[in-house]
C-alpha cells in the first residue's frame, strides 16, 4: 500500500470531482442558448439504450473484474426473470428489483443444491 | 416527493459498491479528509473505483485521474439529454442540475418522462430534485461508513445486484422500437465482450457500437428516420 501525501490526495480527488462536473455540465452549458442540433437528440436515443444495457450486462455478466462463463448462470436466470417481470409490470422499478433479488437468491440455493 | 419515495428501493443496492468504494479510497493512500470528500465532490462509483484501483496499481497519478473520467465520460449523454430540460434555467441552477446527473437519477427520470408524457417540464425537474435529495446524501453516507468502518455488509446478500435489476426495468419501458433494441444488444454484448480494453473504454465502445447498431437497423428498416412505437419485447440480452 503506497500513501500518497496531502497534497497529492487532494489533488487527484479534486481533478476528477472537477473533470467529472465540466463532462456533467458540458452539453448543458453547450446548449443553454442555442438548439441542439437534429442529429445529436437522435444519436441520443440510439446511445442511451447502449449505456443502459452495458450497465445491465456488466452487472450481470462481469464478476470480481471478469467475464463470469456459466457460473453466473443464476444471475441470468434471475435477469431473464427480472425483464419478464419489468414488461408485464409496465417497467416498475420496485417489483421489478424484488422479483429479480427473490429470484437471485431462490437460483443461487439451486446452484448450491446441485453443486 | 415521489422522487424521494420512488428512489428509496435502489438506495440498499448502493450499499455494497458504496462500502468497498471506501475501504478502497482508504486503502489506495488517500488521506483520510480527501477519501471522505471523494464521493461528495465525484460522486460516481465506478470513477471511484477506477481511481483508486489505478493509485493502488502505482501508475501515475494523472493516469489514475485520466482514467476515471474516461468512465464518466457516458455522463456527457445525459446532459446532452438534460441540455433543453435545463435551459430556461438561471447558470447557476444549470450548474446545480449538471453536478448530480448520474445513472441512477437519470434513468429514473427517462422512466418517468415515459410513464407521464403530459407532465411538465417543472414537475420533471422537481422529481430529479427529489431523486437527488435522496440518492447524493445516501451515497456519500455509505461511502463514509466504508472508509470508516469497513465492509459491513456480507457480499452473499447480493445487493449490488439490485443495480442492474432496476435498469432491466427501465430498457423494458424505454427500448420501443427495433433500432433501440439493436443498440441496447449491440450494448450489452459489446461491454462484456471489450470488458477488457485498457483504461475502461469497453463502456465507451459499448456507447459507440449502440449507436452505430441502431443506426444500421433504422436504414434497413425505413429509408427514413424513425423511433416509432412499435412493440418490441427485448429480447434477454443479458445472456450470451
Amino acid at each position: 500500500m503506497n500513501s500518497l501525501s496531502t497534497w497529492e490526495s487532494w489533488a487527484v480527488v479534486l481533478a476528477l470531482g472537477l473533470g467529472t462536473f465540466l463532462i456533467r455540465y458540458s452539453f448543458i452549458g453547450l446548449f443553454a442558448n442555442r438548439d441542439m442540433p437534429a442529429w445529436l437528440s437522435h444519436g441520443l436515443k440510439l446511445i442511451v439504450p447502449a449505456i443502459f444495457a452495458a450497465i445491465v450486462a456488466s452487472g450481470v455478466a462481469i464478476s470480481n473484474g471478469q467475464f463470469g462463463g456459466w457460473a453466473l448462470w443464476p444471475k441470468y436466470g434471475a435477469a431473464t426473470i427480472a425483464l419478464a417481470v419489468a414488461l408485464r409490470f409496465k417497467g416498475n422499478i420496485l417489483i421489478t428489483v424484488i422479483s429479480g433479488m427473490v429470484a437471485l437468491h431462490s437460483l443461487l440455493a439451486l446452484q448450491r443444491w446441485l453443486g | 416527493m415521489d422522487g424521494v419515495r420512488e428512489t428509496l428501493i435502489i438506495v440498499p443496492s448502493y450499499l455494497p459498491f458504496a462500502l468497498v468504494c471506501g475501504v478502497a479510497a482508504v486503502n489506495a493512500g488517500l488521506v483520510l479528509p480527501s477519501a471522505l470528500a471523494l464521493p461528495a465532490l465525484v460522486y460516481g462509483g465506478s470513477s471511484q473505483a477506477v481511481l483508486t484501483q489505478f493509485l493502488q496499481s502505482a501508475s501515475s497519478l494523472w493516469v489514475a485521474v485520466l482514467s476515471g473520467l474516461v468512465v464518466n465520460l457516458r455522463m456527457a449523454v445525459y446532459s446532452a439529454a438534460m441540455a433543453p430540460r435545463l435551459r430556461h434555467l438561471s447558470l447557476s441552477r444549470r450548474m446545480l442540475g449538471a453536478a448530480f446527473l448520474v445513472d441512477n437519477a437519470f434513468a429514473f427520470m427517462e422512466q418517468r418522462r415515459l410513464a407521464k408524457p403530459d407532465e411538465s417540464n417543472d414537475h420533471l425537474l422537481a422529481y430529479y430534485a427529489g431523486l437527488t435529495c435522496v440518492l447524493w446524501p445516501a451515497w456519500i453516507a455509505f461511502c463514509i461508513a466504508g472508509s470508516l468502518l469497513g465492509s459491513v455488509i456480507p457480499t452473499n446478500w447480493q445487493l449490488d445486484f439490485a443495480i442492474p435489476l432496476a435498469f432491466i426495468a427501465t430498457l423494458s419501458t424505454t427500448v420501443r422500437s427495433m433500432p433501440l433494441l439493436a443498440a441496447a444488444v449491440a450494448g450489452g454484448v459489446a461491454c462484456v465482450a471489450l470488458f477488457a480494453l485498457p483504461l475502461k473504454l469497453g463502456m465507451i465502445a459499448a456507447c459507440l457500437l449502440g449507436l452505430l447498431a441502431g443506426l444500421i437497423v433504422e436504414k434497413l428498416m425505413h429509408p427514413v428516420k424513425s423511433i416509432s412505437a412499435e412493440a418490441s419485447p427485448a429480447q434477454p440480452k443479458e445472456q450470451r
